[in-house]
């Protein structure tokens, strides 16, 4: 069954109450045990500690950005200002700070600070003035990258120690960003599907006008919900900054395709709903590790971002094709038994 | 050298800044000879300026015309890694009547018919290092590109003193199939033997010089490959992020062949005592290859004498198992962003860069 807003609207109470779990989750973790299971075949190297050490950060970071590119895509938009958003971020904790650790505090309140005008700049634009989003974040995104400029004059700096330790440092074995993942997954998911605004959040996504309806603030929340994404683009930043230590002043231009691909490997339907916050994060963790595969059995580059490229194409081709109603139109289950796949991630 | 590109429509205000450095006292027995009795304007246009190497870059093309007196008027322009205002700022030098215009050609042929342009309205046109298509005397007046074979041999060499024996060596430029990367191979295949292996999958890894993108690239080869003697770069400031990788593998840093960078010194520096294996060679990352082509330009526009080297090469800079010609160099004073082998003084390069 197609991941749709429409596909929500038609679930029964009932089917929670059976532990059933999303088509999305089934999908994204069986394709990354099956890329585990290549890995060690095929390129054991890619899958030793080591090699996970150095990979993990960026998997975590991308899944960051990718649970705030979520909570957009649930309110039927896209966020295009990703990399001014991940950028300004990232020249703010390596430029106000400059080196001394008692500045990093202080940059961490600019960057939050720039993250929630921006936020607040988009969520008027999209959910008050209801201009496209596309074209509100990308003007958007320009108005970052200006700001990038105003901050560093485009030259990188080196992050201060504390922040390089921080975001690049392990504790257990395990790097830190992978800690704040952790913790930023679990606060998302818990506000999406405990509390009372999170369900509200994900009924407006799923459909506006009933909710408006039931009384609802619809553009409120579908406001808010680019607001939140530039705080995780911050978060993200932030870690970025520390795990790279000497980053570019555009470290952000190569996470805005990803950031889509994971919502749409997790199965988040574009036309809003729904979220699965876990499947964002393993879909994070899936696409950062086909890259260390592709690097480990030495593809060219071309043939690397090929593979990117189908991944995506494969995530819309799972979710946004009706298969088994194209092709076994005589043999559809029930729809009690369909709505089982929908419920839960 | 480019590093990285403002994308889409990310732009500020245009940067365009003149200086008149007619006022300044130059005795006549500094004169240099390239500068000729003919007094001239001089622009120099960056097709993207916002990074520390074309800062220092710029600087160094100003010092460069300020060392001639017949150069009434020197105006700097950054295309900001828009082509079109590249363009733009081509043809509206050329429109001024600017005698002397030098130009990085970040796009490539994109640029080239407003080079002709500019070159058949009467100007001196002499792009620098990125090739830009077309021919000397025909689309422009002269072309000064920098010897990136020459690199290629000068790393080989070093690498061939240290491994006698031949080495596995990791290849690591920037993006997909450029130039610079493949012309750098071209030298080193060119000293080095069949005993010398690339690791890295043909012609060099692919880093787009992002730290983000190095790092990864670093944490798939160490995993493959356990015996990597040499790791080659032709952007060693990117590499500081991602070196600490080997810890993760409780591994040695190994040789490092590569450009220099402040960052890059100060990381040996702090680094070389917990990692045994850790050398460094570095050559001079080339923020003065506009020295040559501003000699250039000047010399055609004013009248004097061309230099003799009509193409940049990097000599090597520093060496931590020779010391020759110099030892690792490390200004922690200064931002890590600075290029101490510049003929643009580290304080100078901090006051720039760190503001």
């Amino acid at each position: 069954m197609a991941q749709t807003g429409t596909t929500v609207r038609t679930q029964t109470p009932l089917a929670a109450s059976s532990l059933p779990v999303a088509k999305g989750f089934v999908t994204i973790v069986v394709s990354t045990i099956a890329l585990i299971v290549l890995c060690v075949i095929y390129a054991p190297s890619a899958v030793t500690p080591g090699s996970l050490m150095g990979s993990l950060p960026f998997a975590a970071v991308l899944g960051i950005v990718g649970l705030g590119q979520m909570l957009v895509v649930q309110q039927g938009g896209f966020d295009l200002s990703v990399p001014g958003g991940v950028s300004l971020a990232v020249v703010v904790a390596s430029h106000t700070a400059n080196g001394n650790d008692a500045l990093l505090f202080q940059a961490a309140l600019v960057a939050l600070g720039c993250a929630l005008v921006a936020g607040v700049l988009n969520g008027v634009m999209v959910a008050l003035f209801r201009l496209n989003a596309i074209v509100a974040t990308i003007g958007m995104n320009a108005l970052l990258f200006g700001a990038v400029f105003a901050v560093s004059g485009g030259v990188p700096r080196i992050t201060t120690d504390l922040l390089a330790e921080i975001a690049g440092g392990r504790s257990l074995g395990i790097p830190h960003s992978v800690f704040f993942a952790v913790a930023i997954l679990a606060l998302v998911s818990f506000v999406l599907k405990k509390t009372v605004v999170g369900r509200r959040f994900e009924a407006i996504g799923a459909n506006p006008l009933a909710a408006h309806a039931a009384g609802l603030r619809v553009r409120l929340y579908e406001g808010a919900a680019y607001v939140l994404a530039q705080l995780h683009y911050c978060v993200a930043g932030f870690l970025l900054a520390g795990i790279t230590r000497e980053p570019t002043a555009f470290q952000g231009n190569s996470l805005l395709l990803p950031s889509v691909a994971v919502v749409v490997l997790a199965g988040v339907s574009l036309l809003g709903g729904r979220g699965f916050p876990i499947s964002v994060m393993i879909a994070a963790f899936f696409l950062n590790q086909l890259s260390q595969f592709a690097l480990s059995i030495g593809v060219p580059y071309s043939a690397q971002t090929i593979v990117q490229a189908l991944a995506l194409v494969f995530g819309i081709g799972v979710y946004s094709i009706n298969w088994t109603g194209r092709f076994s139109k005589t043999n559809q289950k029930p729809m009690e038994e369909e709505d089982h796949d929908t419920v839960v991630s | 050298m480019t590093l990285s590109y403002l994308k889409g429509g990310a732009a500020i205000a245009a940067a365009t800044m003149a200086i008149t450095v007619a006022g300044t006292a130059v005795n006549a027995q500094d004169v240099p000879s390239w500068c000729g009795p003919n007094e001239a304007s001089l622009a120099l246009l960056d097709g993207f300026g916002g990074n520390s190497w074309r800062i220092v870059t710029a600087e160094a093309g100003r010092q460069e015309a300020e060392r001639c007196p017949q150069i009434t008027e020197y105006i700097y322009a950054d295309g900001q890694g828009d082509t079109q205002r590249a363009i733009s700022d081509i043809n509206s030098m050329a429109a001024r009547g600017v005698n002397a215009i030098v130009v990085f050609g970040d796009a490539g042929p994109a640029v080239l018919p407003a080079l002709t342009n500019a070159y058949r309205s009467g100007a001196v046109v002499v792009p620098y290092r990125v090739l830009v298509g077309g021919e000397a005397g025909t689309n422009y007046t002269r072309f000064i590109g920098a010897s990136f074979v020459d690199d290629g041999i000068t790393w080989g060499n070093v690498i061939a003193e240290a491994f006698p024996e031949g080495a596995n060596l990791l290849f690591l430029s920037g993006p997909a199939g450029n130039s610079q990367g493949l012309e750098e191979l071209e030298g080193m295949r060119q000293v080095l033997g069949e005993e010398y292996v690339f690791l890295n999958p043909e012609p060099f890894a692919v880093t787009n010089w992002d730290p983000s993108l190095t790092q990864q690239v670093l944490s798939a080869a160490i995993a493959q490959h356990e015996d990597i003697d040499v790791i080659v770069s032709d952007f060693g400031p990117s590499l500081v992020g991602a070196l600490p990788v080997f810890q993760n593998f409780n591994r040695s840093i190994p040789m490092l062949v590569t450009s220099d960078g402040n960052s890059l010194g100060c990381f040996w520096t702090e680094n070389q005592e917990a990692n045994p294996d850790f050398e460094l060679f570095t050559i001079e990352t080339g923020t003065d290859n506009v020295r040559l082509a501003v000699q250039w330009a000047i010399a055609e526009a004013t009248g004097g004498q061309g230099p003799e080297a009509e193409i940049f090469v990097s000599g090597p800079f520093e060496n931590s198992i020779t010391g020759e010609p110099n030892a690792v160099q490390c200004r922690a004073d200064l931002p890590g962003a600075t290029y101490l082998s510049s003929g643009v003084p580290g304080d100078r390069q901090g006051e720039l860069v760190g503001n």
